[in-house]
């Protein structure tokens, strides 16, 4: 059999080892890349930017990976048709590749506001490698940036350009504070507070009108709605990610919130499966059909749809679409699941310096989050995952003694095995 | 048929001799008294807790379709050939990003002093007949380092392999 693989990073990479492990090495595997060279770590391009690390030091697997597991490579060209019925797979370079089966893993791309100046030189985003030199390019020549963003990439971005020697680093944020999809406010302000100690600075309840153009077609400011001006040459625009679905979309293949595909990861179009940050999921938690667009799903929809492309059936069971967790200074923060429900127990730990927020729908643990430190936070995403009754363990959980739900989870998982032996 | 630390928890006391001997095997010195008097605070990847009237440890399952593998935004999560689940030792190194210890349901993954490294059970700790220092120093025999099949074919299961690898 012959698979092609479009994509080459978390869903395209674990696509590939599954493919080997299940299904040997007599087929012929094929990944197509519009990337330059191997796969890379996207969520370590901030350290790349802010020179914690080299390009080499965030690659995903080693250099002989591809040899290693007999896989072609084709880098750097970018797939521009497929055509279901013939089966065929049409290349930017003008070249056709046959397949047998497809995965379509061809990720995001970020979101620019619709606003003028978006296309100047200076206004960046930080989804690819090649952003992240970009980026590096343009720090020594200017002495200040604008953020547009409060979210994960936008915080990570401001931080690394901090980092990376920039003076002055201004997000400015639509919401009326940080992170807000991921924390509540107490956390939001634990983590504002490492970013503030980290010398950057804050504009809430605002949005961009313009980026504005010096005489050389650079950037020179930001211009905000309520009139104010930033003086800026380097600008990061992190308004989220929207599913690459043009390939499939224009091959006659139903797309929603990104790619749709059955339980068995196969888009509306025969032999075409897909997987990572261009499909729809189905969040657990709220039935809500939603872009996937997290590293780990990305990963392990890799893994369930080469299954598939086997011929193995492994349904992919709905996964939990709010699942962060990142550093920012001293505090680390995990956000699973909802950020609301019926009854929500909050607790500041000052000991160990950490928050912890549960939000419980009908006696389940329906999210949570963590800031400060987050050891154990797994058990918490497993309740949540689970839908067991959790009720009865909210002090331990509320306290962070985890190790001891984990413990009774699994006695009470287990009861019948424990009773039918010695 | 790979290896895997079992647990007879019918046999815990919980004296916790595992957990010294994980976090000591796991120190720089290798000895208790040398960790000590370098000023080292060793850190343990095995544990023990206490539920209903039970006390128990609890350590990593080295799981099938490992989670933290998945999560692991740098790479550095991978199963050795022996089917050891690490972050040290592979291609890529771990960035404390904690994306393991978010996704662990036995939460047993822990940062290091520092928070610069994710720490989990290495099994680094072999000795030279390939036993785990947890297993070594368990004195009620709680602790088995066994393959899997074998030891429930000997039907002395109390060991809950199923159960937990499905959690």
């Amino acid at each position: 059999m012959r698979f092609v693989i479009i994509g080459n990073s978390a869903a395209g990479v674990a696509a590939v080892e599954t493919l080997r492990r299940l299904g040997g090495y007599r087929h012929r595997i094929t990944v197509v890349s519009d990337e330059p060279a191997g796969a890379y770590s996207r969520c370590l391009l901030p350290d790349l930017v802010a020179g914690k690390r080299t390009e080499n030091s965030i690659n995903l697997r080693p250099a002989e990976f591809y040899r290693r597991l007999e896989v072609e490579l084709l880098a750097g060209v970018a797939a521009v048709e497929v055509r279901p019925r013939e089966k065929r797979l049409v290349l930017q370079d003008g070249r056709e590749l046959a397949y047998d089966r497809l995965l379509v893993a061809t990720g995001a791309s970020p979101v620019l506001p619709a606003v003028p100046g978006t296309e100047l030189e200076g206004v960046c985003t930080l989804r690819t490698l090649r952003d992240a030199r970009r980026l590096s390019a343009l720090v020594p020549r200017v002495s200040g940036a604008v953020v547009v963003g409060g979210g994960l990439v936008g915080l990570k971005a401001a931080l690394a350009l901090r980092q990376a020697g920039l003076g002055r680093v201004t997000v400015v944020v639509t919401s009326p504070r940080l992170l807000i999809r991921q924390l509540d406010e107490r956390a939001a302000a634990m983590v504002e507070r490492e970013l503030i100690n980290a010398g950057i600075d804050f504009i809430y309840n605002a949005r961009v009108k313009a980026f504005a153009a010096g005489p050389k077609g650079r950037l020179t400011g930001v211009e905000l709605e309520d009139g104010r001006e930033l003086p800026a040459g380097l600008a990061v625009v992190a308004k989220g990610v929207r599913p690459n679905s043009g390939l499939v979309e224009k091959a006659g293949g139903k797309v929603g919130q990104g790619i749709v595909v059955d339980g068995n990861m196969r888009t509306s179009l025969e032999d075409i499966y897909a997987a990572g940050d261009c499909i729809q999921v189905t969040d657990r938690l709220t039935g809500q059909k939603v872009n996937s667009a997290l590293w780990t799903l990305a990963f392990e929809q890799g893994r369930y749809a080469a299954a598939n492309m086997l011929g193995m059936a492994r349904p992919y069971p709905a996964p939990l679409t709010r699942l962060n967790s990142a550093r920012f200074g001293g505090v680390d923060v995990v956000s699973v699941g909802n950020l609301e429900g019926e009854e929500v127990l909050a607790h500041y730990d000052p000991l160990s310096r950490t928050y912890r927020r549960l939000v419980f729908s009908g006696g389940r643990l329906a999210g949570f989050i963590l800031a400060g430190r987050v050891d154990g936070a797994g058990v918490y995403t497993a309740l949540v995952k689970s839908g067991r009754p959790a009720w009865a363990y909210r002090r331990q959980l509320l306290e962070g003694r985890v190790g001891s739900v984990a413990l009774d989870l699994l006695f009470k998982r287990d009861k019948g095995a424990h009773n039918s032996y010695e | 048929m790979p290896k895997e630390v079992l647990i007879r928890y019918d046999r815990c006391l919980g004296c916790r001799s595992c957990q010294l001997a994980c976090a000591v095997a796991h120190s720089g010195a290798g000895s208790l008294l040398g960790a000590v008097l370098n000023g080292e605070r060793p850190r343990a990847r095995i544990f023990i807790h206490q539920a209903g009237g039970h006390k128990a440890p609890l350590n990593c399952r080295h799981c099938q379709d490992a989670p933290c593998i998945d999560a692991c935004i740098a790479g550095a999560m991978h199963r050795q050939e022996d089917g050891t689940v690490t972050n040290v030792g592979g291609d890529q190194q771990c960035t404390a990003c904690w994306m393991c210890v978010m996704v662990c349901p036995y939460g047993v993954i822990r940062s290091d002093a520092d928070g610069t490294l994710a720490l989990k059970c290495d099994r680094e700790c072999r000795d030279e007949k390939g036993v785990p220092a947890c297993v070594r120093a368990c004195p009620t025999g709680a602790l088995v380092y066994d393959e899997v099949d074998e030891y429930s074919d000997k039907r002395r299961l109390d060991v809950l392999n199923r159960a937990l690898s499905n959690l």
